[in-house]
């Protein structure tokens, strides 16, 4: 069997459905943490009303936000994978099938920049960047809605030949200019180097990393680990309201590049909506998270 | 944790202090619409009533999923949206309808907070990604106005019971938690970069 149209459909449409109702598990488990290392009061009870809220979307099969954010796919294709899709046209078709029939309906989100004209469709949607695996026998697609809410507070500056100094404090500034407003605690991602595109791309991705997986080279794990004490320490809290956890986790991604250097921070809330499914050869979609 | 029945008292809400935990008991108005705060604008500026009253209301940064049906309109789920959007916007609606309580997430600025302490209002934080456990309080829908908007965009109002828990995040004086915290974090960030520099050299 190959990989057709009709998987890459089916994977599309359920991937966002989930996104929307569940809570990642390694989030609830930082949520979890968090709540049992907080100082604050409120701080903890907001804590405790997150975890309610995610439990009680899945439950009853609900949105966790009633803004569903518009639809980024990311999408990975192994080199060895045997397939034979318009993968373009199969989550174009997986996405406007799944707004016709979800339950409950969508919010019109989807927005036109230069109209302001809200609806489901719009140019270009769903955002789609593809990748390859290289040996891999099968496809990989991440679903990650995108709002407002955590979306509007990313953020990125070039610099050229900046000490780690530079690049940290900009880092932290990003934190503190979106303060109370992205709904903390947050996964923050950042890219550092390659070029504009590229960096902006390393960041949005490094926020969908698993929490609690630290960056495999010590000198990059050894800053996530600084900046994370460092943006909890500014006291934000839960909601923004105050207390010592502003950020679950911080993940930093980097690429070599020229003298200008490229730094990306984007925000994941603390809902961090992330699902991801693998398409197997034979057709088979894996539910992953 | 404190129950407030609403329409509240200028008592009650003169009472609330910032960081506590309050819920809301009767009828609110939400939306989540820039155009909507426009047109309220409008009518305040024209002397025009708005559809539903405001005066001394609850008055929410609240998205909410509304589609009418053979007994009129029902709400599928509501949740907050970011105030500071409405920044610009709010001085002139909070004075204008003595707004007693307001609120979304994120907050609003320091010239809200202002008006807030003119008309003896606060600023209440909902739970964003709080869908679930905000959508069960409502008992009732009573005016769904200007339906020529997007269902987010909307004005609504509703009746609800235990609505929350929320967070005093600005008080009826005009104190906010959001500028305590901007100012924390101004405060410290020189000391959290000394910190910071000095794990780089640590090698940490």
């Amino acid at each position: 069997m190959t990989i057709r149209d009709e998987h890459i459909f089916e994977a599309t449409k359920d991937l966002y459905s989930w996104a929307l109702r569940r809570v990642p598990d390694d989030t609830k488990a930082a949520l979890a943490r968090a709540r049992e290392s907080e100082t604050n009061e409120t701080a903890r009870k907001t804590l405790n009303m997150m975890l309610a809220s995610a439990n009680a979307a899945e439950t009853a099969d609900r949105y966790v936000c009633s803004d569903s954010g518009v639809p980024v796919y990311f999408v990975k294709i192994g080199t060895k994978a045997d397939w034979n899709a318009n993968i373009k046209s199969a989550i174009q078709a997986g996405f406007a099938h799944l707004v016709e029939t979800i339950d409950p309906p969508l919010l019109k989100h989807v927005t036109n920049p230069l109209t302001l004209e809200r609806g489901y469709q719009g140019k270009d949607m769903p955002i789609i960047t593809y990748d390859l695996i290289e040996d891999a026998d099968y496809i990989e697609i991440i679903c990650s809605p995108k709002a407002l809410g955590s979306g509007r507070w990313a953020a990125m500056e070039l610099f050229t030949f900046p000490t780690l100094e530079t690049i940290e404090t900009y880092i932290l500034d990003v934190a503190i200019k979106a303060g109370s407003q992205h709904c903390p605690p947050v996964v923050m991602g950042v890219g550092i180097g390659g070029t504009f595109d590229y960096c902006a791309k390393m960041a949005k991705e490094a926020t969908l990393r698993e929490i609690g997986t630290p960056h495999p080279e010590k000198l990059v794990a050894d800053m996530e680990a600084r900046l994370y004490e460092a943006v909890n320490a500014l006291g934000y809290g839960p909601m923004g309201t105050g207390g010592d956890t502003t950020v679950l986790g911080v993940h930093v991604n980097y690429a070599a590049g020229h003298g200008f250097t490229p730094v990306a921070v984007a925000f994941n809330c603390w809902i961090n909506r992330r699902s991801r499914a693998r398409i197997h050869s034979d057709g088979r979609i894996e539910r992953l998270e | 944790m404190r129950t407030i029945t609403l329409p509240a008292s200028r008592e009650d809400v003169a009472s609330l202090e910032l960081g506590e935990m309050v819920t809301l008991t009767g009828p609110i108005v939400v939306t989540a619409g820039i155009p909507t705060h426009h047109r309220i604008i409008e009518h305040i500026r024209s002397s025009t009533p708005t559809p539903i009253a405001l005066n001394d209301t609850a008055f929410f940064h609240l998205g909410s999923y509304s589609r009418e049906t053979e007994n009129g309109f029902e709400i599928l789920y509501m949740n907050p949206t970011t105030s500071t959007r409405f920044n610009a916007l709010m001085p002139e609606i909070i004075r204008h309808f003595n707004l007693r309580c307001v609120g979304g997430k994120g907050g609003l600025d320091d010239e809200c907070a202002r008006a807030l302490r003119d008309v003896g209002g606060v600023y209440l934080s909902f739970l964003g990604g709080g869908a679930p456990i905000l959508s069960a309080a409502i008992r009732k829908i009573r005016h769904v106005a200007w339906d020529d908007f997007i269902s987010h965009y909307r004005l609504v109002e509703l009746e609800v019971e235990a609505l929350g828990p929320l967070t005093v995040a600005i008080d009826a004086r005009g104190n906010s938690l959001y500028r305590n915290l901007d100012d924390g974090a101004a405060q410290k960030r020189a000391a959290i970069l000394e910190q910071l520099a000095q794990r780089r050299t640590t090698g940490q």
